[in-house]
């Protein structure tokens, strides 16, 4: 009998949470981040800065001579960027969270 | 008829190079979409449309409107950072954020990228019209002598000219009188923002500010 009054009391409060959760606009919703976008996917413009310095640093090029030129979307979390460093091409892998995971030259 | 077979050569040499571009760069320029919440899907925002929402909602779209984000660099606050693809311009801020403007670009083939800075700036400035300009549009012809600045003026409230060492690039950031443009590729290769949020943001950088330009596929600015 008390087993029976601790199971309808935690369904309760299961439907109560619930029922918050989607009052308080918790639930998910799928609604984008950004409501602008282009059909061109590049990468998030401070990501392509980060490869950009990246570069810098490893080829010793001024910072003001790289350049990102064209990014894409690798998966959900990563990005490449292509980056013209005084000329010369280079390429960057950079995730989400700003972390520089590969630089190469060509 | 050899000058004719010369054009004729010329010709095709030049459209063997534009298909070889073409087949070898991502294209810069791509159509922007907004996304209507009430139905839940993204919806083509060109020119039209564009005039259309501005008409009823008399302000930009939530997205381009002025706001802070994150935004996670090594440039130093006070850098412009101009993402042309994405409609957006950034000043950075400390602290890994910065203020996002929406913006206007340039069309087809009137899109740039390159590391410039900001030369000079003006208040209500003067639009003078470049030749090629004068040569092609019967309105910019009128102003061949300088259309003095105003509510008006392509230019609008404010413009930051941008050079490239000591050498005025030709190109801007600056107001407009059409504010239904930002968003979208419109431009000859100026940056265009509405009149409040141009003020605001020459109201808040200094002449000799960085200014960076990403642009995908668009031709690089000399000097990078």
């Amino acid at each position: 009998m008390p087993q029976t009054r601790t199971s309808c009391r935690s369904a309760m409060l299961a439907a109560a949470t619930l029922a918050l959760l989607a009052a308080t606009g918790c639930a998910s919703t799928n609604e984008p981040q950004e409501t602008a976008r282009s059909t061109l996917q590049t990468a998030p413009a401070d990501l392509q800065l980060l490869c950009a310095s990246a570069v810098s640093t490893q080829t010793g090029t001024a910072s003001d001579k790289v350049l990102p030129i064209s990014s894409r979307q690798i998966d959900g979390a990563t990005y490449q960027v292509e980056l013209d460093a005084a000329g010369k091409r280079h390429s960057c892998t950079v995730d989400n969270n700003g972390n520089v995971t590969s630089v190469r030259a060509g | 008829m050899a000058g004719t077979s010369m054009y004729s050569r010329r010709q095709l040499l030049l459209t063997a190079l534009i298909s070889a571009f073409a087949l070898t760069t991502t294209p810069s320029f791509a159509a922007t979409e907004i996304y209507d919440a009430k139905t839940r899907k993204w919806v083509k925002y060109d020119r039209a449309t564009a005039r259309k929402m501005f008409a009823r909602n008399k302000q930009a779209p939530e997205a381009f409107r002025p706001q802070v984000v994150k935004f996670r660099t090594a440039e130093q606050p006070g850098t412009i950072i101009i993402d042309g693809n994405q409609h957006f311009l950034y000043l950075v801020q400390p602290g890994h954020q910065a203020i996002r403007y929406g913006i206007g670009v340039g069309r087809e083939g009137f899109g740039w990228a390159g590391i410039v800075r900001v030369g000079r700036v003006a208040e209500w400035p003067t639009w003078t019209p470049p030749a090629e300009m004068v040569a092609r549009d019967p309105n910019a012809a009128k102003w061949a002598g300088g259309q003095p600045g105003g509510p008006d003026n392509p230019l609008g409230a404010r413009a930051l000219y941008l050079y490239e060492g000591d050498r005025d690039t030709i190109y801007r950031i600056h107001g407009t009188p059409e504010p239904w443009t930002i968003g979208l590729d419109v431009s000859s290769g100026c940056i265009r923002m509405n009149n409040d949020d141009i003020v605001d943001l020459h109201s808040r950088i200094k002449v000799g500010a960085k200014v960076i330009v990403l642009m995908q596929g668009a031709a690089l600015y000399k000097g990078v």
